[in-house]
């Protein structure tokens, strides 16, 4: 107890850009923060996987996936590489419909959240 | 927590794509980790076969079914593949061992209800006293004449037996 006293007298470092960071979140955080104690994060997850099953979007990776893997070595394979075969195309190939759908959800969550 | 509000809060679009992009990221981490799962516990090479032979013991199976194919007139019976052909309601006829009547095979099942299950009635049959079982013995059906001849022990009928059973010793 008496060696503990002298620890909390010692001087603080300064803040750093980590902290700085938490004290002062950006909007993106906060706008990230209301949806995921919301629930609605997940749900958009939900929604958005649901709609790229529907146009086989998912099937797509899992063939790039498949075929890679076949390619390289089943027993070899990391994650990490297929997350990098698959994320350009990924990323290009999400319909624009279910895009703007998407966007559509998240702006009306966050204007129902902001009132 | 101060949140500056502006009048309307309008939404730089840039936010909403990060937000979308984000969840598309977790989502590709994903099916990349439920692919590499399948890769490496080699499902993918199992999953094609057994998709193979589903659709084609599918096909088989609509193919049979197929009133075109069937020379019958009457479009219930289906071809098996033996060729042969089963009436819709199992016709063989047995013996109830609760009740000891004859039933037909494909009406047994709610037979049985009314036998052993719900009603007064059937409570009150005993299906393990030596009248049920004697009934049994006695009626000298093929089937259980020849199960008791094989074992060699016929219960608590085996006196009956003494002057027909050649097999024993």
């Amino acid at each position: 107890m008496l060696g503990r006293r002298n620890a909390s007298i010692q001087p603080r470092p300064t803040p750093d850009a980590e902290m700085e960071r938490a004290i002062h979140p950006s909007l993106q955080q906060i706008v990230d923060l209301k949806l995921v104690e919301s629930g609605e994060k997940e749900r958009l997850k939900e929604l958005l996987i649901e709609r790229l099953v529907e146009c086989g979007w998912k099937d797509e990776m899992k063939t790039l996936c498949r075929e890679f893997a076949r390619k390289k070595g089943r027993d070899t394979v990391t994650v990490h590489e297929l997350v990098k075969v698959i994320t350009p195309k990924g990323r290009a190939s999400v319909p624009d419909s279910v895009k703007a759908e998407m966007l559509q959800r998240i702006r009306s969550f966050l204007a129902s959240a902001a009132t | 927590m101060s949140v500056p509000k502006e009048d309307g809060m309008p939404f730089p679009s840039e936010l909403l794509s990060d937000v979308f992009d984000e969840l598309l990221d977790c989502i590709i981490v994903d099916v990349a980790s439920e692919s590499h799962r399948i890769a490496r516990l080699g499902l993918d090479r199992h999953l094609d076969d057994e998709e193979e032979e589903l659709r084609l013991s599918a096909e088989a199976r609509a193919r049979a079914s197929d009133p075109s194919h069937i020379g019958e007139a009457n479009g219930k019976y289906v071809v098996d593949i033996f060729g042969q052909t089963h009436p819709a309601i199992a016709n063989e006829i047995f013996e109830c061992m609760n009740c000891s009547r004859s039933i037909v095979a494909g009406r047994f099942a709610p037979h049985l209800e009314k036998c052993m299950g719900k009603g007064r009635k059937a409570r009150l049959k005993s299906t393990r006293s030596s009248t049920a079982a004697q009934n049994r013995y006695s009626r000298g059906s093929p089937v259980s004449n020849t199960n008791r001849l094989a074992n060699g022990s016929a219960g608590n009928a085996g006196h009956e037996y003494s002057n027909g059973a050649s097999e024993e010793p």
